[in-house]
């Protein structure tokens, strides 16, 4: 018998456009594998394959060996015996992996029942037992909707894992949450290798594959790019893309440039007041932002971040407190949204929206081709609609937009948030680079402290014990 | 199906059962009005001496003399100003006093009593064998979308509504009565009497709510959760059973409360085609007698007939979804 | 510049059909055809009776042959088909019209406004459509204008309801937020943010919606409290000629098969129901 738990030998996967190149590992008992890739890597593909739940139109070819059983990954019906008990997958976006009409408890228990075979009462008794050992007794009788997402996760991981199955494969468990969520659910994670289990984790998150060790696999439009152990690739990557994605980490930022003296503020706030539900955001809140300035939001979930941002902007109103504009700028007050295809309408063409601006304000012509090629934005987009370019062309797009208005604030809400590592890295860095060169003030939220920590002059964070908590730190000052 | 100015109600989920049975008791005394208003307007639209007219129809043209139009006269309030008459009006329906028949001379109410039992009858069968048809063919056909039975079924259901209800009918009558004679095409009595109406309610109400399942169900076995359902261990019987049945169940029901715009609708048609002695038939007879009363009666039960089936959903709704129920 | 500099010529692109929508505009198409150009190549009275010719079977002369009263059937359901359509046409455009009208205010405004537009369209849902319509009609028996009217009251609450959501979510969507802060005005935000998504259901309702029309007028026919004789109507034929089944069955089969084809190919045309 093979001393492998998972092994695939040579898994291609091919079909409607999307190429796998021979894929092959090894996890002994206790071992760990993380694939790592941006979107559009094909990192879920692989961990599909081994499942057997490839959608429609692609088909796997190549050997798995898994528990010691052979399987030809063609074959996807073979593996289906063996969910639950063998082999066990924790969803992405484990909020929409949850029944909704089912109580947490119910959806943990049916596992205890029918797949490990436990009687009624047992299993609702150590489905019950699991959530209080995940911190989660209050929520077994709770239904999907009502749970945060960290929690659903753990919802998640107790159904899935309530079989007993040896080996867990976790695809993208940490996407959208926030960082002390993601530290639990890696530790969440790790007791599958270290109970004598395999675990195979896909992920886009550095941190997250740094963290749970082992052995990684740098993943980039199918093709495997470096393979090794985790503190070796993501310490001294051997390639060159190892290592441009590295350098995306917030972390390995080049700082920006100082701030220099600070002017007037463009934004002043005193005193803000918020609540929202009848629950209070924020009380006494007191801000101000400089011409050039970066101010970095941070703060969980539902903390009350955008709502900020949209005060300051005029767009919502506060509950009290005072909010002072600068003067002689009717539409110098902008924002950059999460996601970039939300913010346009999809049915027109990116020349007529930008002529739209022209028209509407009599802009000038002129300033739109340097900007464009200062954003690395290529005139051939302008011929296409919103859905019809990346993510982060969209965004840069964005950006053209509004600096043509030549703002003197900007509301930026989680704008990479969507974004690759690599994208990100780039559109913050022309954004913090444009906003100090025009003297147009930043309020940047992001859920990701690393980042404001690397590129904001001053940084708030909300939704602290104490209701607000604010703290200021300069660079440029330091 | 669609002789449908197929209106839609729903109710907003937002408020408890409480508000809820309040908003359909509210639908209620809408419908209550609305019924009352319009009838009293066609009271007094109607052209001629009415009170000779009615009269006449009820006692024969001979024996109508002065005093019997006074008494009708009395007793449709002709003789009023129209706004006390319109209120008197509405006071007697909210005492549920709907008056006589001007053309059998009995009491509305009796009449009703009599046509609601057998409309009753009629539609519940025809839910019944449309709930047997239609969402069953809908569940299979959207476990495997585009399969087979899937286009076969929406092709079926794309024919028959595109055939009002009373084309259906004929062409039952025509299939069972006429050339086959296995079936009665009209009257009642007999159960056989009830087959063909009822067939063709229900043909119309399944070819909707075939499709609406299978599109319930098609998302479903779409969903993460079923996905996940299945990779966390469940076989597929279990799977379909614990985590599709319900989650498809709930638009399906929900859609019931438009389908009954179609049921009341072609209780009317199919009534009167098959001669069914129902509320449907009563409505278009009293419509084309000009019998008031009756136009009031039973456009009223049927108003609130369907106020009622609509609160049937609503509870149904209630108890298929615990996500309103947390609400 | 040149993608700038030269603003891309205003043009009217067609909606995108999928193969179901572009049979049914076929079907559609022909039957219109039919109705328009019968009355034009050969001028049947459809009222005109021929008591000697009656029932006869099709031939070159009368190409769908005569009914009961030996009137041109050819004449009669051209005449039925205009009426029908020309009468969903009416409908649905002034269901329409006031039904996005008040559906965008509605949700755009929000608040008391709502919920006014809102109780008002409850108000009109209370009774099935039909029973609103038969009860219009009962004022005003055999009259076209009565039959328009409940037909066009019923039908707008559609327009509005799906209207009215639709607008309540894009106007608290990013989209439109953008485009308020870049200093766009309210007529700028519907032509390229909200008529470019409701665009498309509203053609979906005015479909169904045509469909439904004909299907009542047609239903209110037969029962015999629709239009009067001898106004061709396709309902009416069919009830008209429904006891001459077993000596003319190809006569009573016309109505029928033209009703199903006029309401499959707008059904088809319609495409996924939007409800």
């Amino acid at each position: 018998m093979s001393p492998y738990l998972l092994q695939a030998e040579g898994v291609t996967i091919r079909g409607e456009g999307v190429t796998i190149a021979p894929f092959s590992c090894s996890l002994e008992a206790g071992g760990r594998l993380t694939l790592l890739g941006e979107t559009g890597s094909g990192k879920s593909l692989i961990a599909q394959a081994i499942m057997g739940t490839l959608p429609r139109g692609l088909a796997a070819r190549g050997q798995l060996v898994i528990d010691g059983e052979d399987f030809d990954a063609a074959d996807a019906t073979s593996r289906r015996a063996l969910w639950g008990h063998r082999l066990a997958l924790l969803p992405q976006e484990p909020w929409h992996a949850l029944d909704p009409t089912m109580r947490s408890v119910s959806q943990v228990a049916e596992s205890h029942r029918h797949v490990a075979g436990r009687d009624r009462r047992a299993a609702l008794q150590a489905a019950w037992a699991d959530l209080a050992e995940l911190g989660l007794a209050e929520a077994g009788g709770k239904l999907p909707g009502e749970l945060s997402g960290g929690m659903a996760q753990r919802v998640a991981f107790a159904a899935a894992s309530a079989g007993g199955a040896p080996i867990v494969i976790a695809d993208e468990p940490t996407k959208g949450l926030d960082a002390p969520r993601r530290n639990a659910v890696v530790e969440l994670l790790a007791r599958t290798p270290e109970a004598g289990g395999a675990l195979l984790t896909i992920t886009h998150d550095i941190d997250v594959a740094r963290r749970l060790g082992g052995e990684v696999v740098i993943l980039r439009q199918g093709q495997v790019v470096e393979r090794g152990p985790a503190q070796q690739v993501l310490a001294h990557p051997q390639s060159e893309y190892g290592q441009r994605l590295l350098d995306a980490e917030p972390s390995r930022w080049p700082r920006p440039q100082p701030l220099g003296e600070r002017q007037a503020p463009v934004v002043s706030a005193s005193g803000l007041a918020k609540s929202r539900g009848g629950r209070e955001l924020f009380r006494n809140l007191s801000l101000e932002v400089s011409p050039g300035e970066i101010v970095g939001v941070v703060g969980p979930a539902g903390c009350g971040k955008s709502t900020l941002g949209d005060m300051l902007l005029g767009v919502m109103h506060a509950d009290s407190g005072e909010i002072h504009r600068a003067t002689g700028h009717p539409l110098g007050f902008q924002k950059l949204y999460q996601d970039p295809p939300a913010a346009f309408s999809a049915h027109w063409r990116l020349a007529r929206l930008l002529d739209d601006l022209v028209h509407r304000h009599r802009l000038d012509r002129a300033a739109i081709a340097p900007l464009m090629a200062r954003l690395g934005l290529d005139e051939n987009l302008l011929g296409r609609r919103p859905g019809e370019i990346s993510g982060g062309e969209l965004q840069r797009f964005a950006i053209l937009r509004v600096l043509l208005l030549e703002p003197c604030f900007l509301f930026a809400d989680e704008p990479t948030s969507r974004l690759d590592p690599i994208t990100q890295r780039q559109t913050l860095e022309l954004l913090v680079e444009l906003a100090r060169e025009r003297r147009c003030g930043v309020m940047l939220v992001s859920h990701d402290p690393a980042l404001i920590e690397r590129i904001c002059d001053k940084r708030i964070s909300l939704g602290g014990p104490a209701s607000v908590t604010k703290q200021e730190r300069d660079p440029a000052m330091a | 199906m669609s002789v449908a100015l197929a209106s839609r109600t729903t109710p907003r989920w937002t408020v408890g059962l409480g508000g809820l049975l309040l908003q359909r008791l509210f639908q209620a005394g809408l419908v209550a009005w609305m019924v009352g208003t319009l009838t009293f307007v066609l009271t007094r639209s109607l052209p001629g001496d009415m009170a000779y007219r009615i009269a006449a129809g009820r006692y024969g043209h001979d024996m109508v003399n002065t005093s019997a139009a006074e008494s009708v006269r009395a007793e449709l309030a002709l003789d009023q100003p129209a706004l006390t008459a319109y209120f008197g009006w509405l006071w007697d329906l909210v005492q549920f006093d709907l008056g006589r028949s001007l053309v059998s001379g009995e009491p509305v109410i009796t009449e009703l009593w009599h046509q609601l039992g057998h409309s009753l009858g009629l539609a519940a069968m025809a839910v019944l064998l449309s709930l047997l048809l239609g969402p069953p063919l809908g569940l299979i056909a959207g476990l495997k979308p585009n399969g087979w039975l899937d286009r076969v079924s929406e092709v079926a259901a794309s024919v028959l509504r595109a055939l009002p209800p009373f084309a259906v009918g004929l062409l039952l009558i025509l299939i069972f009565s006429v050339s086959l004679g296995w079936l009665p095409a009209a009257g009642h009595g007999r159960t056989a009497h009830g087959v063909l109406p009822a067939l063709t309610l229900a043909l119309a109400l399944a070819a909707i709510s075939s499709r609406v399942a299978r599109n319930a169900m098609a998302d479903v076995s779409q969903s993460a959760y079923y996905a996940f359902s299945r990779t966390k261990g469940l076989n597929e019987r279990l799977s379909f059973l614990r985590h599709g049945l319900r989650n498809a169940a709930v638009p399906v029901v929900a859609y019931l409360g438009v389908q009954f715009v179609y049921l009341i609708e072609g209780v009317v048609v199919v009534e009167t085609l098959f001669a069914w002695p129902g509320i449907g038939h009563a409505l278009v007879h009293a419509i084309v007698a000009r019998d008031v009363p009756m136009i009031q009666g039973t456009a009223l039960v049927m108003g609130l007939m369907f106020v009622a089936l609509n609160t049937v959903v609503d509870l149904l709704c209630h108890w298929l979804d615990p996500r309103r129920r947390s609400a | 510049m040149k993608a700038l500099a030269s603003t891309p010529a205003r043009r009217w692109t067609l909606p995108t059909l999928n193969g179901r929508q572009r049979l049914g505009a076929l079907l559609l198409a022909l039957l219109l055809a039919f109705a328009w150009l019968v009355p034009w190549l050969n001028e049947a009275d459809p009222a005109r009776q021929q008591l000697t010719r009656i029932l006869q079977l099709p031939s070159l002369a009368e190409p769908l042959g005569t009914d009961h009263l030996g009137r041109s059937l050819l004449a009669r359901l051209a005449s039925a088909v205009q009426l029908s359509f020309g009468m969903a046409l009416l409908s649905v455009a002034s269901a329409a019209v006031p039904g996005v009208f008040f559906g965008v205010i509605a949700g755009w405004h929000g608040g008391w406004l709502d919920r006014v537009l809102g109780s008002l369209a409850d108000a009109c849902l209370a009774l099935p459509g039909l029973l609103l319509v038969l009860l219009l009609v009962a004022i005003a028996p055999g009259n076209f204008w009565a039959l328009y009217v409940g037909i066009s009251l019923v039908l707008w609450i559609e327009y509005f309801r799906v209207v009215r959501a639709r607008t309540r979510v894009l106007v608290a969507s990013p989209q439109l937020e953008a485009s308020r802060l870049l200093g766009f005005g309210p007529f700028y935000l519907f032509r390229r943010h909200l008529w470019p998504e409701l665009a498309p259901q509203v053609l979906t309702l005015a479909a169904f919606g045509a469909a439904s029309a004909i299907l009542a007028m047609a239903a209110l026919g037969f029962v015999s409290v629709g239009l009067r004789p001898p106004t061709a109507e396709l309902g009416l034929m069919m009830i008209e000629l429904l006891p001459y089944y077993h000596e003319a069955p190809w006569a009573m089969a016309q109505p029928i098969v033209v009703l199903f084809v006029l309401v499959l190919s707008l059904n088809l045309l319609a495409g996924r129901d939007p409800r």
